[in-house]
């Protein structure tokens, strides 16, 4: 999905980290209505807003270029399923830092130099460390 | 005499809810794969996956704004195009009690309504049943 359309940022609200620790919630009835969507979407309204990827949800931010979000059914070839890694560049490309906990992504088996470009792989002390940085800290 | 009954090949019972797990995904690749190989399915949607079919949902889902222009099924446009193409071999029940606890009863026409006392029949009525639980 397209990354071109850059959210207007209005600045109003706090600068917020949000944490996400779930990952794939719903494909075929989500598609493009995901977690790191409505991030997207809303990041305008904050004078900041980044993200912290942790436990299964790490896996968003790893690239590989294999995955086709597209299924069959029916006569319906439905290629909008959620394109994780897409939104992942795309939050890169859109100023948000996303952080990627370390010891998620070596417990799952996947090499951190395989992470979307411009993620920052931290360790867990250390993301809890910037916490102060924020005014509010959301777990999404 | 008893009039026979209607076998179907697999019976999916769903209780996983959407937007919370990639089941409802699942079920229904399973459900392709099974059409696919010439077999007959039917879902039983449990809890919240009989939000899957609400008529409210019309056609498409909301627009995308990152992408306005792009086409989105909605989840019951998906159900009702599968069930149209299966030709009589995919089917959708939705849970009447489930349904009503969650005020969630307007569902597209396509789908059987069936109450929970119904449910040991349908099994009955299916040669193998798969439970697919997450709610």
């Amino acid at each position: 999905m397209s990354g071109s359309t850059a959210t207007k940022r209005t600045g109003l609200g706090p600068p917020v980290l949000c944490v996400l620790d779930r990952a794939h919630r719903g494909a075929v009835e989500a598609q493009f209505f995901h977690a790191l969507y409505g991030l997207l979407d809303l990041h305008g309204q904050f004078e900041r807003v980044d993200v912290a990827l942790r436990g299964p949800a790490v896996t968003l931010a790893v690239e590989e270029d294999e995955y086709r979000p597209s299924v069959r059914l029916g006569t319906m070839e439905l290629d909008t399923l959620p394109d994780y890694r897409g939104s992942v560049r795309d939050l890169v490309a859109e100023g948000f830092t996303v952080f990627v906990d370390r010891e998620a992504v070596t417990a799952l088996g996947f090499a951190p130099e395989r992470l979307v470009a411009g993620t920052v792989l931290l360790d867990s002390t250390e993301l809890a460390r910037r916490w102060p940085e924020y005014d509010q800290v959301w777990f999404v | 005499m008893a009039m026979e009954r209607r076998m179907w090949d697999l019976l999916l019972i769903l209780t996983a809810a959407p937007h919370s797990s990639d089941v409802v995904t699942s079920a229904l690749r399973l459900s392709q794969a099974m059409l696919d190989r010439g077999g007959s399915v039917r879902v039983w949607a449990c809890g919240y996956a009989n939000m899957m079919t609400q008529d409210t949902f019309g056609d498409t889902k909301l627009p995308n704004t990152r992408d306005p222009e792009g086409h989105y099924p909605s989840p019951s446009a998906v159900v009702q195009r599968m069930i149209a193409d299966g030709g009589g071999r995919f089917g959708w029940i939705a849970c009447t009690a489930c349904s009503e606890e969650r005020g969630a009863v307007h569902h597209v026409p396509q789908v059987r309504h069936r109450s929970p006392l119904r449910l040991a029949a349908t099994i009955a009525g299916a040669r193998r049943t798969l439970y697919l639980g997450g709610a």
